[in-house]
């Protein structure tokens, strides 16, 4: 009886949608475009994330000791760094190596340096972070520990940049739901009218299905059926434009940014996001639908 | 069946549709209901069905009180009523055997029960070869055979039919009138509201007159 009533409901539903094919596609496209947006904002979110991880990994610690630095200090301060949990791997970079860096990097400059002995260019310890080595004070706890102790001259990350691209991550994530919340309203209020004007259109068939005593649900069924219906199509269409949007942003950016950012590390939404945009979809869809169907009855 | 008593129903301020209305019909009894144009057969049949609320009085049907039935209950008494308008109300987006089997498939009824119940009240109105075809694809009286069918297909204890006839030439309404003779032989009790005189007096049942929505001749 159930599995019937609901092939009953999707075949009914089905029918209206394709007689009101018209606002059947206002209703779709006005779904589509709302979710395309919230995809659009999670992609930008997902993918931002991505990078400040990426780039948290990257992230170095460098600890610049003094010219006069004894051995012990030294092996201290590599101590201290071994030790902390933030800390993957620690690096030293002797006067040597970093003059040696200096002349790799910028050529040119190099024979502005003319005393091999007397260089401006420190020792120092690069670490590489651990990626959630941004978040939170443990880090600037370490920074100031690491400045205190003998031998060491000064202390530099990059934790602020970081942490500002990871505010601007959330601000954007944040920006996209409120931003997704109301196209979702303006949508389901879109389903609502299309929606209601089946209702008034087929309102003789309404009341002929009241005359026979049929009751509610199967009244009503096939119409928020047509709701979720049409939240299901335009889910599907906005996941569709997304995918094609992905991909065309991989290519120009491919073009544009080459060397600078790998296209292909640009990522899509996950299967799990997927699903929850063509449930949402349906939701909206019902939502309307009901709305709509309240006064019935 | 049904037991009227002081049935009142007024529109706006002035106009009493019907007033101190009473009547009373036996169980498979045939009766017309009668009177000129706005004397209030209409309203009566439109109350019968729940459509509308009395103003004041009592409206027995199997008895029940069907004046005071809460949404769910007036959905279970529809469907013991079988009713037929003179405009047919047809659903024109199903063909004539979805029209029919649709009073069915709310009662849960089984698929395959439905389908052959089905079949056999579009045979017993003549119709079983027009089965696939689409209301608004038939003639007046085709249209108004399907809303007999339709009417009958649960076996209604009530059947309930205002002008049914209204649209139909002479010869058809005489023979929409003896499907409902032979409703009413199988112990249906049947009303039909009809200023058709001519079609009472060929027919031959008892009529209630209205006028002025008082009874005049009963
Ligand atoms: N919804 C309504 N609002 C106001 N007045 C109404 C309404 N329905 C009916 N009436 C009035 O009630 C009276 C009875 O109407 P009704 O339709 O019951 O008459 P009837 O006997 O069926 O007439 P007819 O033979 O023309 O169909 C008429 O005066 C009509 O104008
Ligand atoms: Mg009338």
């Amino acid at each position: 009886m159930l599995f019937a009533g609901l092939r009953y409901f999707v075949g009914e539903a089905v029918t209206g949608l394709w007689r009101g094919r018209r606002s059947t596609v206002l209703s779709v496209v006005t779904i589509a475009a709302a979710l395309f947006v919230l995809g659009i904002f999670l992609t930008v979110t997902a993918n931002l994330d991505a990078l400040v991880a990426r780039w948290s990994e990257a992230a170095e610690l460098s600890v610049y000791l003094r010219d006069d630095v004894s051995l012990a200090e030294r092996a201290e301060v590599q101590r201290a760094l071994r030790g902390d949990p933030l800390v993957r791997e620690v690096q030293l970079v002797t006067r040597d190596e970093a003059l040696a860096r200096f002349r790799r990097d910028f050529p040119d400059l190099a024979p502005a340096v003319s005393n091999p002995q007397a260089h401006p260019f420190p020792a120092s310890f690069e670490a590489r972070l651990v990626s959630q080595a941004s978040e939170g004070d443990a880090l600037e706890s370490l920074a100031a520990r690491l400045r205190g102790m003998r031998g060491v001259s000064d202390v530099r990350y990059d934790r602020l940049w970081l942490q500002r691209l990871q505010s601007i991550a959330a601000l954007v994530g944040w920006g996209g739901a409120v931003v997704g919340a109301v196209l979702a309203l303006a949508a389901a209020l879109t389903v609502t009218n299309v929606v209601r004007l089946a209702l008034f259109s087929r309102r003789d068939e309404i009341q002929i299905m009241e005359l026979v005593g049929a009751p509610l649900s199967f009244i009503k069924g096939p119409f928020v059926m047509e709701g979720i219906l049409q939240g299901a199509l335009g889910a599907t269409l906005a996941l569709g434009a997304l995918a094609l949007a992905i991909s065309l942003a991989r290519g120009r950016l491919a073009a544009a940014a080459a060397g600078l950012i790998d296209a292909s590390s640009i990522v899509g939404l996950p299967a799990a996001t997927h699903v929850l945009v063509v449930v949402g979809g349906m939701a909206v869809g019902c939502l309307g639908a009901l709305l709509a169907a309240r006064r019935l009855g | 069946m049904i037991e009227i008593e002081g049935l009142s129903k007024l529109y706006g301020r002035d106009v009493f549709a019907l007033e101190d209305f009473s009547m009373h019909v036996g169980k498979g009894e045939f009766v017309f209901l009668t009177g000129p144009s706005g004397a209030g057969k209409s309203t009566l049949l439109r109350i019968l069905l729940c459509q509308e609320a009395p103003t004041t009085g009592r409206v027995i049907v199997g008895g029940r009180d069907i004046t005071r039935l809460k949404p769910r209950e007036v959905q279970t008494y529809r469907r013991t009523v079988g009713f037929v308008f003179q405009d047919f109300k047809l659903i024109p987006g199903k063909t004539v055997f979805e029209n029919v089997m649709f009073a069915l498939r709310i009662l849960g009824v089984p698929d395959v029960q439905q389908r052959r119940r089905t079949f056999q009240v579009l045979k017993w109105v003549g119709l079983q070869h027009r089965a696939n075809a689409y209301p608004l694809e038939l003639s007046g009286g085709e249209q108004q055979r399907v809303a007999i069918a339709r009417a009958l297909v649960n076996e209604p204890a009530l059947v309930l039919a205002d002008e049914p006839t209204g649209n139909l030439d002479p010869d058809l309404a005489l023979e929409i009138m003896n499907l409902f003779r032979e409703i009413n032989s199988t112990g249906t009790t049947v009303l039909v509201a009809t200023h058709d005189r001519e079609l009472i007096r060929h027919v031959g049942h008892r009529a209630v007159t209205l006028d002025h929505g008082r009874l005049a001749i009963g």
